[in-house]
């Protein structure tokens, strides 16, 4: 009795758990640190000094550990509110894990603290911005470190942790859906530690074989820059289609061969992991025919190589092979987010520039590694509009929107087009920031590189135009410009909503 | 034949209706009401009870049929009834109603342990795409595989005056066909080559599907072959017909009032072009240009509805309408409307499972007229005095052969043809004949 009377005489103003919050960040964080044996082990072989990976891994660890003491009273079950604070705070922690070896050995490209957050969160988010300009300064195994961290971030440390942590079995499944991209659906069939398991079992597999195929192109002779430790970096940025180059000339020093591999790479990397999980190692490959989503995104990819093909090849920039590679390699690194360059399309006409422009607003399919739209959400709001355009012929017409045979859900529907409009919302007010930045700070970029700047960011890109062009650098922007980027980036890989809804009130008062 | 039907509802008296003149009818149903209107019109045994009892199943003594139907509206009765019976009847048929094409499916594909599936749905759907192929008919049914129909027309004004008062013999009639019967009010004649056709003359005429075609084309030369439909009413009924018609590449919009379940048809139904609208609605069938379609099939649950619906669409344009008349006395009244067709889903279903009650040799019988007249298809036995007559020959008994299915094929005979054993006989007879028939076959 007296009980009852001391829960209604204390009120609840939060409607969300933050300390259980922070305590399963605090446990992420604990294991995130562990990671660091990876860098540490190449830190001995190389020589290089290995301190800055001890104390980044310590020092995630502990604070993790730490956080996660404090808040242990608090371990109550997570819901689906919690769920979202959860995922948008631990890519902003992962992110900081990431820099923090930039500030102990990055020397002076990168000891400003947002220059390497900068750094750090576009290698999570798979982005593969940089405001790096001297790479020779970067020791073997930092460099290798800035892939690294991208590699996790591909898949997503969430979507890890219920593959490997017991404690994410229950509440696991919704900050799941918000890490793995595109839009929700059909509820994931499979339970998510078996779907999870597979899905990064697939992603290790496939940067196995990657690597594998470039180091052997290395081996044969067939391109003698591809050393071991470049085949690594180049799969470890290739899979999460994020772009990092440990060269500042990104791809262009490498063989047609290894161009082409890379190609074929990423474009599989920015189909569907469950769907090409299911063609190919269960081996039923009529499931690519069949799939919508797949059919549209190879028609983009060849609509897009062909379209540049005519434009390079007209304008003298490349012919026969070699302008072939360029277009393909540029549109799928540009449609899947990957942000590689085997030239500098900087230098492009300006019509190729709006194309590789509109390819930013492309993105791969749901369920891959790749950023931006996705070509499932476009898909889906064709045929809306579609359908909008006969209803308003035919009022009464009953239209059920189908996708791959089974009619979708109209509040996914909704989700799609919300979605897609606070997409082109936060593009439109990230690159007016940059605009405005970038004019007060004097920094050389035209209209057309702030828009692509934004967009670039916001959907995991990577390079811009003009001076932040492949072979550039983010390095001249402001710092309102960096941290304008930085919060897209963030937004961005989360697909905005988990991140937009924190924003709400309702979301925090009950 | 000791027939056990289980539901006294409407299918089952029309069941009993058919059959309880040749049979030993036991009927199980939970109300007592229906059964006493039962015991009281036919002789048959009635016992009140649940059919998914099997002690219920087993005191009514379902262990002696020979048939069981279970034929009540409800899928899992019939499917649990069915399944009792099984056991408690080892040697018996049975034979279950179900709403559901998915039962059917399931029962085509051998996961359901009775014998035979009727579907209501189906039946009807498969009615109304027979109707279609033949506009000019009231009812048209097939047999022998689908390689011999019988169609009923109404003759009228319309019907081209080659065929009008001309007597048989001279008239173009369509080779492959007969005229077995013209129903000229209460009489009826089997016609030889003297008679003629009049306008407001009914005639039966059995043929191949080609024949009974343009027998449609000779008797309303203005209706051609129905490529655009409308199906007012998206329920279960409406869904399996737009189905049906859609397979045969017809093109189907759908009119239905209620959201969710015209909702349901649009999902399940993606060639269909279904719209959340009511079929009295002024304004939308104007839009819709619902008066340029060929055919208007009425599928909505209130007979009224349908009704009003279908002297809607025909004032409209529309030039052929069919109507489900749920109650048995909507065919009149449907008639009366100037609606084209009128279909009764539970007569088509108890035409359905009546077959089953005949003589094994006899493998499908059609009722013309509601229980006037049948169409039988009966193989013919050794020992029938008709074997070796010529056609020419054979005496009139209130029954005409249509035609005759040897070696797989159809033939539909002249005057020379002579009559083998082991050839099935599509027979047109009255209803009363069609046991002496069989008998005499």
């Amino acid at each position: 009795m007296s009980q009852e009377v001391a829960q209604i005489g204390r009120p609840r103003r939060l409607a969300i758990d933050v300390l259980a919050v922070a305590n399963l960040v605090g446990t992420l964080a604990k294991y995130l640190g562990i990671v660091t044996v990876f860098p540490i082990a190449l830190a001995l072989y190389y020589g290089d000094p290995v301190w800055p990976y001890i104390v980044t891994g310590l020092g995630t660890s502990g604070a993790g550990y730490g956080v996660e003491r404090l808040t242990a009273g608090a371990r109550s079950q997570l819901g689906v509110r919690e769920g979202f604070l959860v995922v948008s705070a631990m890519l902003l922690t992962t992110a900081a894990f990431a820099s923090l070896p930039y500030l102990f050995a990055g020397g002076e490209q990168l000891d400003h603290p947002i220059d390497a957050y900068l750094e750090g969160m576009s290698a999570v988010t798979t982005t593969g911005a940089s405001v790096v300009t001297d790479y020779d300064a970067f020791s073997p195994t930092l460099a290798m470190w800035r892939q690294f961290t991208q590699w996790l971030g591909g898949l997503g440390i969430i979507i890890l942790a219920v593959a490997i942590l017991p404690r994410l079995r229950v509440g696991g499944r919704q900050m799941m859906e918000s890490e793995l991209p595109g839009p929700e659906i059909a509820a994931l069939g499979e339970r998510i530690r078996e779907l999870a398991r597979v899905l990064w079992a697939f992603y290790i597999a496939m940067t196995v074989v990657l690597t594998v195929l470039l180091a052997s192109l290395g081996w044969l002779g067939i391109d003698d820059e591809m050393t071991p430790y470049q085949a690594l970096a180049h799969a470890f940025a290739t899979m999460p289609t994020g772009g990092f180059s440990p060269k500042a000339d990104s791809l262009q020093g490498f063989s047609a061969e290894t161009q082409w591999i890379i190609a074929l790479f990423m474009f599989l990397a920015g189909m569907n992991f469950v769907l090409l999980f299911r063609g190919t190692v269960r081996r039923r490959p009529r499931l690519f025919v069949r799939d919508e989503e797949f059919r549209l995104y190879a028609l983009l990819v060849l609509v897009a190589s062909a379209a540049l093909l005519v434009q390079i090849w007209g304008y003298g920039i490349a012919e026969g092979e070699e302008a072939v590679r360029t277009a393909v390699f540029q549109a799928i690194s540009i449609i899947t987010t990957t942000g590689f360059a085997t030239t500098d399309f900087a230098l492009w006409p300006v019509i190729s520039l709006l194309t590789l422009f509109a390819l930013m607003f492309s993105g791969g399919s749901a369920g891959s590694t790749t950023g931006s739209i996705k070509v499932i959400r476009h898909l889906l709001l064709g045929k809306v509009l579609r359908r909008e355009l006969d209803q308003t012929v035919s009022p009464e017409v009953v239209m059920p929107i189908r996708y791959n045979g089974a009619s979708v859900d109209e509040r996914t529907l909704r989700a799609i087009a919300a979605f897609i409009l606070l997409y082109v919302g936060f593009w439109a007010v990230g690159a007016s920031v940059i605009a405005i930045d970038s004019a007060i700070s004097n920094v050389p970029l035209s209209p057309l590189d702030t828009l692509a700047v934004a967009a670039s960011a916001l959907g995991n890109g990577g390079p811009g135009f003009g001076i932040t062009g492949p072979f550039g650098s983010f390095a001249p922007l402001g710092d309102v410009s960096k941290i304008t980027m930085i919060v897209l980036m963030w937004l961005g890989r989360l697909e905005i909503i988990p991140v937009f809804v924190l924003a709400t009130r309702h979301y925090w008062r009950l | 034949m000791r027939v056990f039907l289980i539901g006294a509802g409407q299918v089952g008296s029309t069941i009993v209706e058919a059959l309880h003149e040749e049979h030993e009818l036991t009927v199980l149903d939970t109300e007592a009401s229906r059964l006493q209107a039962f015991s009281s019109r036919y002789d048959v045994a009635v016992y009140e009870g649940d059919g998914t009892s099997r002690k219920d199943l087993a005191a009514a003594g379902v262990e002696h049929a020979d048939l069981v139907i279970a034929c009540t509206s409800r899928d899992e009765v019939n499917l649990v009834a069915g399944m009792f019976a099984r056991r408690e009847a080892e040697g018996a048929t049975t034979v279950i109603r179900t709403s559901s094409t998915e039962y059917v499916e399931l029962w085509r594909e051998g996961q359901l342990d009775v014998d035979f599936v009727v579907s209501s749905e189906l039946e009807t759907a498969h009615a109304i795409s027979r109707i279609l192929g033949v506009p000019a008919a009231r009812q048209t049914d097939v047999f022998a595989e689908g390689q011999v129909q019988v169609g009923e027309f109404d003759v009228d004004r319309d019907a081209s005056p080659q065929v009008l008062g001309v007597p048989l013999r001279d008239a173009p009639i369509p080779g492959d066909s007969k005229v077995a019967a013209i129903i000229r009010g209460e009489d009826t004649i089997l016609p030889g080559g003297d008679d003629e056709i009049r306008d407001g003359d009914r005639i039966v005429v059995i043929g191949s599907p080609g024949a009974v075609k343009s027998w449609s084309t000779l008797l309303w030369p203005e209706g051609g072959a129905v490529r655009d439909v409308v199906i007012y009413g998206a329920g279960r009924v409406g869904s399996a017909i737009a189905r049906v018609l859609i397979a045969q590449g017809i093109s189907v919009r759908m009119i239905e009032a209620s959201r969710e379940q015209a909702l349901r048809a649009a999902e399940a139904l993606p060639k269909a072009r279904v719209f959340h609208a009511s079929g009295f609605d002024a304004d939308f069938l104007e839009r819709e240009r619902i008066g340029q379609a060929q055919a208007g099939i009425f599928a909505m649950r209130d007979d009224a509805k349908n009704q009003y619906a279908a002297s809607l669409a025909q004032v409209r344009g529309i030039p052929f309408t069919v109507a489900i008349a749920h109650e048995a006395v909507s065919v009149g009244a449907f008639d009366r409307a100037g609606i084209d067709v009128s279909i009764n889903p539970r007569a088509v279903t108890a035409e359905e499972i009546v077959r089953f009650a005949h003589d094994p040799r006899t493998q499908q019988v059609a009722m013309i007229e509601g229980n006037r007249y049948e169409v039988l298809d009966v193989t013919t036995r050794e020992s029938s005095r008709y074997i070796g007559m010529a056609f020419r020959d054979m005496p009139v008994h209130g029954s005409i052969i249509g035609a005759i299915v040897r070696n797989g094929g159809a033939i539909f005979p002249h005057g020379d043809d002579v009559l083998q054993a082991g050839d099935r006989v599509i027979i047109f007879t009255e209803a009363a004949n069609a046991p002496w028939v069989v008998e005499a076959l």
